[in-house]
């Protein structure tokens, strides 16, 4: 009843949710209102934004890729073995970024192609990809040899890191992509509706291989400047980081089923956890409970968001 | 058994939806062996009642009561306890489960945790021999024509233990033989004591079934009566409030023998599909029927010439430009299709109207900077308009328009298009009397401005009212042609039928044209 007399909230759920948890945190935290805070949260949350915007519109297709992660370790591999090779951070960018496009294409090929379920193909992908990762890099750490390189993502403007630059960026195109452009039509069509979409004349495979794509790619640009902020880059297969993008995505409340959701929504869903976990920090929250409520919070988040949505019944 | 007692009273009933009063202090009683009608115009709030009672919506306001104490339901499952079933406008089965299955799913016969797989086949056996609805048993119900599932539908809720069973508009989807049937099964079921709710915008058939019929118009209660004090005519009135004359508007003339030809197929056949050597032409301005029974292989015929089904032999011309078999090519050389199912094939029901109605078009509104959305949404609206869909919105998702609102979506958007041929198969299912007057009429103007329309239609009256010529389809190929005023019902259906089962005889084919008659 009550979502019916608030529509606002209704459609807005998760930014409500996360509006009044900084409010919360505002008032009950020291330390969390300054400008050296809320830089750090945005820095930090950059890498996750890039992979998560695209990563949104993907789930929206109807498509399910757990390859972010895969990807976000790798690329930065292939991206710094060129940086040392060349000293041409610029390249070393272009490349990392193709690595996750390659993938991205792969994927959406084996989905669209040979229809293997989404979840199974970016799974079985990652497993190849996190191997690459091992092969190119020898097994071993590997640093920046440049200046450049690292100032792809730590130089300031106003401030503000490049890094957080890019993902505003990336998410402004994300967002302009989805929501003004046919393309974006065409994506919330395919995954609302297949069949439907095919009769209306939605070329529906080409329109998935491309959010397949281009979340690829953005996961290839997201592991580069998580490199380049840490002046380093790991091989290893730790799947953590498509967690991340996923509940960002989800948090805010675009449908897994598909045809649903907006990029704002993961914007709101990524800050909303990001807060969280800022606001633990800075209350100094033992780190193992944090995982626990951090869990329990996503769920009420979720929970909320999927009942504010439902439909009048 | 037909004593008059309230099993179910609604009583001072209001729902509003956002900004839509759906129903507005509803009081009506449904009484126990009684079959009631339910008429109005779409958007009138049948389905809300009718959910309402089922406990799919809750009331706003008022309540609803049986024996003697008001019931609460949360949801359909808690009605279904209640011995309260409903069969759905549009339909909600498991496509990947057996028709036994499905009926069976949540009432499985069984021991222990073990499914007893014989003893629920025998029970839906049982039923369907009954109630006399044929359905293959063992079939994945996605397999299965849209009749077909409609079929296992009803026999869903027929197998329950149900004291009210609620069809809403049951018939929709059926040939004319299967809806004769449908109305026995629906007289048996209240001569066994169940309280029977009967939405239809077939008004011939609520009169014919229904003791009492309640007419509504803009979410409020017009009148109940008694069916046999009802007319046609006294029907349209109330659900209007005005006359309606004609529901089919004067035909558009025939075009000239010499009008250009827009679409010329030529040997069309799929194995697949189980059509084969369909050859057929339609001019500039005709509108050319396509009549026969369900499953007679009409809409796979459709669907080939749109380019959505393989073909193995033939070929479609448009405007002498031969299509290559894709649907990006048929739309780029203007062929618009109303698919069978709009909620299978036409529309995504969680998207705006307008979204649904230019998702094929988008390219017009494309600008250098993004879709040009104001002059989109004021297309839509005015497709919207000129088929009569009425929505709060061309930003409401369709989800929240009444069924035959959400049909004429599906019209809007090849209104949109301006097709040099259209391709309707049933368009006007669902649509109430009035609507589909406006469709007829959207359809003769596009037909007066050139277009050629090939109508698939199960109403023989739709094809005879509507239709310069009509082709019969009968087991996949195409076996007569009739014009003018030959177009007669008895010849359709005697084709339709085959021979050694024409009109004369069979079960009951006179009945079968009465069933027809909207
Ligand atoms: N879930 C919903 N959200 C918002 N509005 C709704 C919803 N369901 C129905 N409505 C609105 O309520 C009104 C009544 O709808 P309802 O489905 O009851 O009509 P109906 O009489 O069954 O029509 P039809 O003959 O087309 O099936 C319509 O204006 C419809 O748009
Ligand atoms: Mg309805």
């Amino acid at each position: 009843m009550m979502a019916q007399a608030l529509p606002a909230v209704r459609r807005y759920g998760i930014a409500f949710v996360t509006v009044a948890l900084f409010i919360f945190l505002a008032a009950t935290t020291n330390g969390f209102l300054s400008q050296a805070n809320f830089r750090n949260i945005l820095d930090q949350q950059s890498a996750l934004l890039i992979a998560a915007s695209f990563a949104t519109i993907t789930m929206i297709a109807g498509g399910f890729d757990i390859s972010a992660a895969s990807v976000f370790v790798v690329s930065p591999l292939f991206a710094l073995q060129v940086e040392n090779a060349t000293g041409d951070a610029a390249l070393a960018l272009v490349v990392g970024v193709a690595v996750g496009l390659v993938v991205g294409v792969a994927n959406g090929l084996v989905v669209t192609a040979l229809k293997v379920n989404s979840f199974i193909a970016t799974l079985a992908t990652s497993f190849m990809v996190f191997g690459a990762g091992f092969l190119i890099s020898d097994r071993s750490v590997l640093r920046a040899s440049t200046d450049a390189y690292p100032a792809i993502a730590r130089t300031r403007w106003w401030g503000i890191t490049t890094g957080a630059w890019i993902a505003a960026a990336v998410v402004a195109v994300a967002w302009v992509l989805l929501s003004r452009t046919r393309f974006g039509r065409h994506v919330y069509a395919a995954g609302g509706n297949a069949e439907a979409a095919r009769l209306a004349g939605v070329p529906v495979a080409r329109v998935k291989t491309i959010t397949f794509a281009l979340a690829g790619a953005a996961a290839g640009l997201a592991g580069v400047v998580s490199s380049s902020r840490s002046l380093s880059a790991l091989p290893s297969d730790d799947f953590s980081f498509v967690f991340g993008v996923i509940a960002a995505v989800v948090v805010g409340g675009t449908s897994i089923a598909g045809g649903e959701g907006a990029v704002w929504r993961t914007v709101a869903g990524a800050f909303f956890i990001a807060l969280m976990v800022n606001g633990f920090n800075l209350h100094q929250v033992d780190p193992i409970w944090q995982r626990v409520i951090q869990g329990a919070v996503i769920l009420a988040a979720v929970s909320i968001d999927s009942w504010t949505q439902r439909r009048p019944t | 058994m037909n004593h008059a007692e309230a099993l179910v009273s609604v009583r001072n009933v209001s729902k509003r939806f956002g900004a839509t009063q759906a129903l507005e202090d509803v009081s009506v009683d449904f009484e126990a062996g009684r079959v009631h009608g339910l008429v109005g115009e779409n958007g009138a709030g049948k389905s809300t009642l009718c959910g309402v009672v089922l406990g799919a919506h809750a009331p706003d306001a008022g309540a609803v009561w049986m024996d003697g104490s008001t019931l609460r339901l949360d949801s359909p499952a808690a009605g279904a306890d209640r011995g309260l079933v409903g069969v759905a406008q549009e339909l909600s089965l498991l496509p990947a489960m057996s028709v036994v299955d499905n009926i069976v799913l949540g009432t499985e016969e069984h021991w222990g945790p073990f499914v007893k797989d014989r003893a629920n086949r025998r029970r839906v056996a049982a039923l369907v021999a009954e109630h006399g609805l044929e359905v293959s048993l063992d079939a994945r119900v996605g397999s299965q024509s849209v009749a077909d599932q409609q079929k296992v539908e009803i026999l869903r809720a027929l197998g329950r233990r149900s004291r009210l069973v609620v069809l809403d508009e049951p018939t929709a989807r059926l040939a004319s033989h299967e809806a004769v049937e449908l109305r026995g099964t629906v007289r048996r079921l209240a001569e066994r004591g169940v309280a029977v709710v009967y939405v239809s915008h077939f008004l011939d058939e609520v009169l014919s079934v229904a003791d009492t019929v309640t007419v509504m118009r803009d979410g409020r209660i017009v009148r109940t009566g008694p069916a046999r004090l009802e007319s046609h005519a006294s029907l349209v009135e109330g659900m209007t409030g005005r006359q309606i004359g004609e529901v089919f508007p004067p035909k558009p003339p025939a075009p000239a023998d010499d009008a250009p030809v827009v679409l010329r197929v030529e040997g069309l056949g799929s194995a697949g599909a189980g059509f084969s050597d369909v050859s057929l032409q339609i001019r500039a301005g005709e509108i050319l029927g396509l009549a026969g029974l369900v499953g007679a292989g009409r809409s796979e015929v459709a669907h080939a010439v749109y380019g959505a089904h393989a073909t193995a032999a033939g070929s479609v011309e448009v405007c002498g430009h031969r299509l290559s078999g894709r649907v990006e090519d048929a739309l780029a050389k203007g062929v618009a299709l109303i698919p069978e199912s709009r909620r299978d094939q036409g529309l995504m029901a969680r998207r705006p109207v307008r979204d649904n109605t230019t998702l094929p078009h988008l390219g017009r509104f494309a600008g250098r900077l993004g879709m040009r959305t104001g002059e989109e949404q004021e297309a839509a609206s005015r497709a919207c308009d000129e088929v009569g869909v009425r929505a709060q919105s061309v930003l409401a998702p369709v989800a929240a328009l009444s069924g035959g609102n959400q049909q004429k979506v599906l019209f809007a958007r090849a209104v949109l298009g301006e097709p040099r041929l259209l391709i309707a198969d049933e368009p006007t299912r669902g649509v109430d009397v009035g609507s589909k007057r406006a469709i007829y009429e959207a359809l003769n103007r596009m037909a007066r401005s050139g277009c050629a329309v090939l109508l698939v239609s199960s109403e023989l009256e739709e094809v005879i009212g509507t239709c310069h010529r009509a082709l019969v389809m009968r087991r996949g190929r195409l076996v007569a042609e009739h014009a003018g005023s030959e177009m007669t019902e008895e010849r359709l259906l005697a084709d339709a039928f085959g021979p050694g089962n024409g009109a004369g005889g069979g079960r009951g084919d006179p009945a079968l044209a009465e069933g027809e008659s909207p």
